[in-house]
C-alpha cells in the first residue's frame, strides 16, 4: 500500500511539473487580454432635404480583436468656431452604432457655410475616450418625374445656401441615383448636373416595385469635399408590379413547420422496429429471472 | 495442451483480485492525462472557443474528427462482435468481449466530443424542445441514443454467463460488495435449458440488431455531410464509404487491444497468432475496400472538373499532402502487404501496421472535415487568412488525448471487472476447440 500511495506522490509531482508550462502559458495568454484597450469612433453624415442624420460607431481594439461597444452614449455637437453646442445624446445598439438625427435647421456654420459636426464618447470604466469629426454644407436634392413622349423622366436638381442664406444650384457635380432593394441599394444611373444644377436620366421601366408598382427613387451626392453624403428621395410609381407565386408542390425546405410525411414514416417504423427488438431482449431477460426462482443452479 | 486441465477462471481471477503497482501507475498516468483534458476543458469555459483553431469558417475541427473516429470504432466494434456471434466463429471467444468492450467505451465517449464542439451547451436541451425530424443532427441525436441502449443490452446478455460464474464462484477473492453486484447483475441465471435458451435467443437477436443499428447510424453520421452541398462531402457513396472507414479502423482498433491485452495479461494462450491473423484478414478485406471507396469517390470528383472540387482535391495534394499520402495510399496498401504476403504475417507486424491504419484513418476523417471547411463557397467581407486557416490548439490536443486517456481508463476498469475473455464458454471440450482452432 505504501508503494502504491509513493506512486500516486511521484506521479502527483511529475504531474505537477508537466502542467507548469501550461500555467506559463496561461499566465501569458491573460497578460495578453490586458493588454491597453483602445476605443476607435467613426463620424457619417447624411444630408435629406429637411435633416441631418449623424452616425457614430463605436469600437475597441484589443490585441488584434475589434469589438462593437454596445450601449455606450455618445454625445453629438455642431462647433462653430470656439463655441460648441450640444444637438444630443443617443446610445450605441449591438453593432455600437449610435444615430442622431436633427433638423438642418438653426444649423450655422462658418464663413463657407460649412457646418462642423462631432461625436465624442467620454471615457467610462474600462474603456478610454473617442471622438470623430465631420464638416459638411448642407444640400437639398429634390426629385422630379414626368412622362414626355412616352419616356418616363427623371429630374433632380440640387441646392445650397449661400451667405445671404438663399437658395442656389450646385453646379457641375454628380448624382448618383439608386433603387433599394432586398439587400442593398440598386444603382440605375448618373446624372451630371449642367451650370442650373439640374439633370435628367431616362427611367428604367423594367424595374420591378411593389404589388401596386411603386418604387423608392433615391438621389445622393457621394463622399463629396463639401457636401459630404447629401441624399434626397421621391417615391413614384413606375415599377413593374410585383406578382406573388405561390408554390403548389409543399417546399421541403429546413424551416417548414413538419417534415415531409416518408420521412416521419420511415423514422417511426424504423424507431419501433428496433424498440421493439429492445423490448423483447429486456423481456427475455426479465423472463430469465423468473425461471431462476424455480430450480436449483445447475452449476 | 496444459491450458485445458484448469479452470480458465483460476487464470483470470488474479486480473479481477488484484492490480499491480504498474497497473496502478498505468491508471495514475491515465488520470494526469484526462486532469491534463481536464484543465484545457476549463480554460475552453473560461476563454471561451477562442482558445481552439475554430474559427467563423472551419467551425469543425479535432473534436469533430474525434466524433467521427471514436463513434466509428464503436460501430466497428459492434459489427464485428455482432457478427461473429451470429456466424458462430469457432475463434471468436477470446476476442469478442473486446470488441463488445470497444463498442460500448468508444460510444460514451464519441458524443463528449461533440459536446466539445457546441459553443452553447446551455441551450442542449433545445435539441429535444425544439428538434425537428427533417435535421440530420436530430437523425444523429435519435440515433446515437437508440445505439446507446442497443449496444449496452447486447453487452449485459453477453456478460450474464460470465457474470453468473463469477456470482457463483467461492475461491474469488473479491470485496463483498462486489459480489453482491455480480449476484444483482447476474439475474439469478443458473443455466436452466430454459434460461440458456432464452439468453441465445435474445443474444442472437441483439447480435443482428447491433449490426442493423450500427450500419444505420454511421450512415447517418455520414449523411450530416453529404446532405450539404459543400465540395468533398456532396457524395451518394459517403454512407458506405464512412460503414467501411468505421468497420476498416475498428479491426484496428481490436488488433490493438488484444496486443495490448495478451500483453498485460499473458494471454499468450488463448489469444494467438491465428487470431491476429483472422482479424488481420478482416483489416486487409476492409482495407481493399477502403480504398476502393477512397478511389471511387475521388475519381469522380476529379474527373467532373466542377470548379470547387477540383480546389479541393489540389489543396488536398499540396497543404494536406502528408494527410493524403498516408490516410488513402499507406493506409490502404500496408495491410494489403503485410497481411497478404505469409512471411511478413507476424504478430509483431500485423499489430504496427494496425498502429498506422488508426493513425491513417484518423487522418482520413480529419482531411475529409477541415479542407471542405477551408474552401467555403461563398466570398466573405472582411476576410483574414486566419479565418480560412485551422491549426488545432494545445486545448483541442490535450483533450484528444484525453479521450484516448478515458478510453484506455475504462477499458483497465472494464478489465479488473470481468474478464476480458468470457470463462464460461472456454471450460471444457468447447475450450479445447473455440483455443485451438
Amino acid at each position: 500500500m505504501k508503494r502504491v500511495f509513493g506512486y500516486f506522490v511521484l506521479w502527483y509531482f511529475l504531474f505537477s511539473f508537466a502542467i507548469q508550462p501550461l500555467n506559463l502559458y496561461a499566465e501569458e495568454k491573460t497578460d495578453s487580454t490586458a493588454t491597453p484597450v483602445e476605443s476607435r469612433m467613426a463620424l457619417n453624415y447624411l444630408c435629406t432635404a429637411d435633416s441631418t442624420m449623424l452616425t457614430a460607431t463605436l469600437s475597441i481594439k484589443k490585441g488584434e480583436v475589434s469589438l462593437a461597444l454596445e450601449h455606450a452614449m455618445v454625445e453629438f455637437s455642431v462647433v462653430n468656431g470656439e463655441t460648441s453646442m450640444v444637438l444630443g445624446k443617443a446610445k450605441t445598439d449591438q453593432e455600437g452604432i449610435a444615430v442622431l438625427k436633427v433638423p438642418i435647421a438653426g444649423l450655422t456654420g462658418d464663413k463657407e457655410g460649412l457646418v462642423a459636426y462631432s461625436a465624442k464618447f467620454t471615457a467610462t470604466g474600462n474603456y478610454p475616450a473617442a471622438e470623430a469629426s465631420f464638416s459638411a454644407k448642407p444640400a437639398k436634392i429634390r426629385l422630379f418625374f414626368s412622362i414626355e413622349d412616352s419616356l418616363h423622366i427623371l429630374k433632380v436638381t440640387a441646392t445650397q445656401k449661400n451667405e445671404k442664406g438663399e437658395e442656389v444650384a450646385i453646379p457641375k457635380e454628380t448624382v448618383f441615383i439608386y433603387i433599394p432593394r432586398l439587400f442593398s441599394l440598386l444603382k440605375i444611373g448618373e446624372i451630371a448636373l449642367d451650370e442650373n444644377g439640374t439633370g435628367t436620366l431616362e427611367f428604367p421601366k423594367e424595374i420591378v416595385g411593389d404589388t401596386l408598382g411603386n418604387l423608392v427613387v433615391i438621389a445622393k451626392i457621394e463622399e463629396h469635399d463639401i457636401f459630404g453624403f447629401a441624399q434626397g428621395q421621391n417615391l413614384i410609381n413606375w415599377g413593374v408590379h410585383k406578382q406573388y407565386y405561390k408554390a403548389e408542390v409543399p417546399s421541403r425546405e429546413l424551416w417548414t413547420p413538419i417534415a415531409p410525411m416518408w420521412m416521419i414514416i420511415t423514422l417511426l417504423v424504423m424507431l419501433a422496429g428496433v424498440w421493439a427488438h429492445y423490448m423483447y431482449a429486456v423481456y427475455e431477460l426479465v423472463m430469465i429471472k423468473r425461471l431462476s426462482k424455480k430450480d436449483k443452479p445447475l452449476f | 495442451m496444459e491450458l485445458q486441465q484448469k479452470d480458465p477462471l483460476r487464470e483470470f481471477a488474479p486480473q479481477l483480485e488484484r492490480t499491480s503497482i504498474l497497473g496502478y501507475a498505468w491508471i495514475v498516468f491515465l488520470l494526469g492525462v484526462i486532469g491534463l483534458g481536464f484543465y484545457a476543458f476549463l480554460s475552453q469555459v473560461w476563454y471561451g472557443h477562442e482558445v481552439t483553431g475554430m474559427r467563423d469558417n472551419v467551425v469543425w475541427g479535432v473534436y469533430i474528427v474525434n466524433f467521427i473516429f471514436f463513434m466509428g470504432i464503436s460501430y466497428a466494434g459492434a459489427l464485428i462482435s455482432g457478427t461473429l456471434h451470429l456466424f458462430k466463429t469457432a475463434w471468436r471467444k477470446p476476442i469478442i468481449r473486446m470488441a463488445e468492450f470497444i463498442t460500448i467505451i468508444a460510444l460514451l465517449i464519441g458524443p463528449c466530443f461533440i459536446l466539445l464542439c457546441i459553443g452553447r451547451l446551455d441551450k442542449l436541451h433545445y435539441l429535444v424542445l425544439f428538434g425537428r425530424i427533417q435535421s440530420p443532427i436530430t437523425w444523429d441525436v435519435i440515433a446515437i441514443t437508440t445505439d446507446i441502449f442497443g449496444c449496452f443490452i447486447f453487452l449485459y446478455l453477453s456478460l450474464l454467463r460470465d457474470l453468473a460464474t463469477l456470482r457463483d464462484d467461492e475461491l474469488l477473492q473479491l470485496p463483498n460488495w462486489r459480489k453482491k453486484l455480480y449476484k444483482v447483475l447476474a439475474l439469478g441465471y443458473t443455466g436452466l435449458p430454459e434460461q440458456q435458451q432464452r439468453l441465445n435467443r435474445a443474444t442472437d437477436i441483439m447480435a443482428a440488431m447491433v449490426i442493423a443499428i450500427a450500419i444505420i447510424v454511421y450512415s447517418v453520421l455520414a449523411w450530416i455531410f453529404s446532405v450539404t452541398l459543400q465540395p468533398g462531402w456532396h457524395s451518394t457513396i459517403f454512407g458506405p464509404y464512412f460503414v467501411i472507414a468505421a468497420v476498416y479502423s475498428g479491426s484496428a482498433v481490436l488488433i490493438l487491444c488484444m496486443w495490448a491485452f495478451r500483453k498485460v495479461y499473458h494471454l499468450e494462450a488463448y489469444i494467438t497468432k491465428k487470431h491476429f491473423v483472422a482479424v488481420g484478414v478482416i483489416m486487409l478485406v476492409l482495407a481493399a475496400f477502403f480504398g476502393y471507396f477512397t478511389f471511387s469517390d475521388y475519381l469522380t470528383k476529379w474527373y467532373g472538373s466542377e470548379k470547387n472540387d477540383e480546389l479541393l482535391i489540389q489543396l488536398l495534394f499540396k497543404k494536406f499532402y502528408w494527410p493524403f499520402i498516408i490516410s488513402n495510399y499507406i493506409g490502404v496498401l500496408l495491410p494489403l502487404l503485410v497481411v497478404g504476403i505469409a512471411r511478413f504475417r507476424t504478430i509483431r507486424n500485423i499489430t504496427l501496421t494496425a498502429v498506422v491504419v488508426v493513425i491513417a484513418l484518423w487522418l482520413n476523417r480529419y482531411i475529409i472535415v477541415v479542407p471542405t471547411l477551408e474552401s467555403p463557397y461563398l466570398p466573405i467581407q472582411d476576410s483574414r487568412p486566419e479565418w480560412f486557416s485551422y491549426s488545432a490548439t494545445w486545448v483541442e490536443w490535450s483533450l484528444t488525448a484525453a479521450g484516448v486517456a478515458i478510453f484506455c481508463l475504462l477499458f483497465t476498469v472494464a478489465s479488473k471487472f470481468i474478464t476480458i475473455v468470457p470463462v464460461t464458454g472456454l471450460s471444457g471440450e468447447e475450450k479445447k476447440e473455440d483455443v485451438l482452432v
